[in-house]
């Protein structure tokens, strides 16, 4: 792991994530709001591109029979294939189930975007 | 002779003379006039239904009689107890509620005074008016503790609302309270009132509706398990009679999967769909399934966990009856006691029958 800087900011934009090759992985670059992700883009179902799927606000209800209601703070990753949800920030799924997506840690200095991978 | 408990056995419905003094009025003048009111789907139940060698009085008792019963699968079969879950056909998709109720309040109190009293093996399932649910409810309250009531009826094949639906809700809530248990049975097939008796339309005979039967226990799973039923009555148990099992591996897997990528469909859920089954919903094992090779069966009841959710069922008297015996003895003797005995009494609430008793093989 290193950090490597892959793009600029601005080249990222909400729906139109920027996929970067680094070594034989690839990455994608997601922008949830003011907020920048990279995910690895492999879903680990069957292995779909996994960043160009969708970025939602998670549903959640409080019990069976209450109203469902989103919450917009957390961000959630849908698989463009199977629609598979994951957290976005933690890589969990949001099933009670194992399998996650790899996140890599990001930051933005100087409007360039690096990357931990 | 090993004692178990069977799950589903078919008591007769009383004859007139009977019967009338339970049934309220204006109910007991129609029915005296009139008899029973009856829906048909056109299909004719093979030849009544029973075995035909229990046609013939044995031992001055007759099929009519508690005493018939106790001879001749009791005693016979060495029963510790058997849930008695009669005849759904006097009420099952029968349109209104309030005689659907009192038909239920009579036949509830006709074998409650009639039949248990003549043998303490006996378990009753008490029939309820799924088309008035604080009707049904009322009924539950009036034989709730009673001695020997072990479980709710519901006839599963003629309810017109899916049992996921918020309609029963007030019912679960009930049977979560009084810690009984819902034995869903298929209503009498010659009087299944839904438009569509199978997913792809009407059923032209007793052989097609009777192969399709899983078709519906798979729909009113998924319908409890995806609604929230089982996440929002989480004591809420249900035995599901005379379906099958082997249809269950496919649909918790089809549940699982689909729900991996529409959970936001049903975000009040917090566990897997097949969790909630594995943990809420029992299968009665008649008829069982004969696959050419028995390795298959066996490779099945590991897959849905049988000795966990399996349990007993003879469905005695009816044609289709299957001997204790009918099951591999190839699961071997923990996996057999179990689905003869004991995953029963942990399911019915009869502690008494889960401590160290003599192999059942």
């Amino acid at each position: 792991m290193s950090w490597q800087s892959v793009c600029a900011e601005e080249a990222v934009r909400e729906g139109a994530p920027v996929i970067v090759t680094i070594g034989r992985r690839e990455v994608g670059i997601i922008r949830h709001g003011e907020k920048l992700h990279a995910v690895l883009n492999f879903c680990p179902h069957a292995g779909a591109p996994i960043a160009r799927g969708r970025v939602e606000a998670l549903v959640i209800a409080d019990e069976p029979g209450s109203r469902a209601r989103v919450d917009c703070e957390q961000a959630v990753l849908r698989c463009p294939w199977h629609h598979w949800e994951f957290d976005l920030t933690t890589g969990e799924s949001l099933c009670p189930i194992k399998p996650r997506i790899k996140i890599f840690p990001l930051k933005v200095e100087e409007g360039q975007v690096w990357i931990d991978a | 002779m090993q004692p178990l408990i069977d799950c589903d056995v078919h008591q007769p419905n009383p004859s007139p003379d009977q019967w009338l003094q339970y049934l309220a009025e204006p109910y007991r003048s129609e029915f005296a006039r009139h008899g029973l009111r009856s829906i048909s789907s056109g299909i004719r139940c093979e030849d009544g239904g029973n075995r035909w060698d229990l046609k013939e009085e044995r031992n001055g008792l007759t099929l009519n009689d508690p005493g018939f019963y106790s001879q001749q699968l009791l005693d016979a079969y060495g029963h510790r107890f058997a849930l008695l879950s009669g005849n759904n056909s006097p009420i099952a998709g029968i349109p209104d509620p309030d005689y659907v109720a009192a038909i239920c309040s009579a036949l509830n109190d006709f074998y409650v005074e009639q039949w248990l009293p003549q043998d303490e093996r006996f378990l009753l399932a008490i029939k309820i008016p799924l088309q008035d649910p604080q009707l049904a409810v009322r009924e539950i309250e009036r034989f709730a503790g009673a001695k020997q009531v072990a479980a709710v009826s519901f006839f599963a094949t003629a309810n017109r609302i899916a049992f996921g639906e918020r309609y029963y809700w007030p019912i679960y809530e009930a049977c979560q309270r009084h810690n009984l248990p819902l034995h869903m049975h298929p209503s009498t097939t010659a009087t299944i009132a839904n438009a569509a008796m199978t997913p792809a339309g009407q059923a032209a005979t007793y052989l097609e509706s009777h192969v399709c039967m899983p078709q519906f226990y798979m729909a009113q799973v998924a319908s409890m398990v995806l609604n929230g039923v089982f996440a929002k009555f989480e004591r809420l148990k249900v035995m599901l009679v005379e379906g099958g099992v082997c249809w269950l591996p496919h649909l918790l897997w089809r549940m699982d999967a689909e729900f991996k990528g529409l959970r936001h469909e049903a975000p009040y859920l917090k566990r897997m769909p097949s969790e909630y089954v594995r943990e809420h919903v029992r299968l009665t094992t008649q008829p069982i399934e004969e696959p050419a090779k028995t390795e298959h069966l066996l490779q099945m009841f590991e897959m849905i966990h049988a000795d966990e959710i399996l349990m007993y069922a003879s469905d005695f008297p009816h044609w289709d009856f299957d001997e204790p015996t009918k099951l591999p003895k190839a699961l071997g003797e923990t996996t057999l006691r179990r689905i003869l005995r004991d995953n029963a009494a942990e399911f019915l609430n009869l502690p008494a029958l889960q401590s160290a008793e003599p192999a059942l093989v």
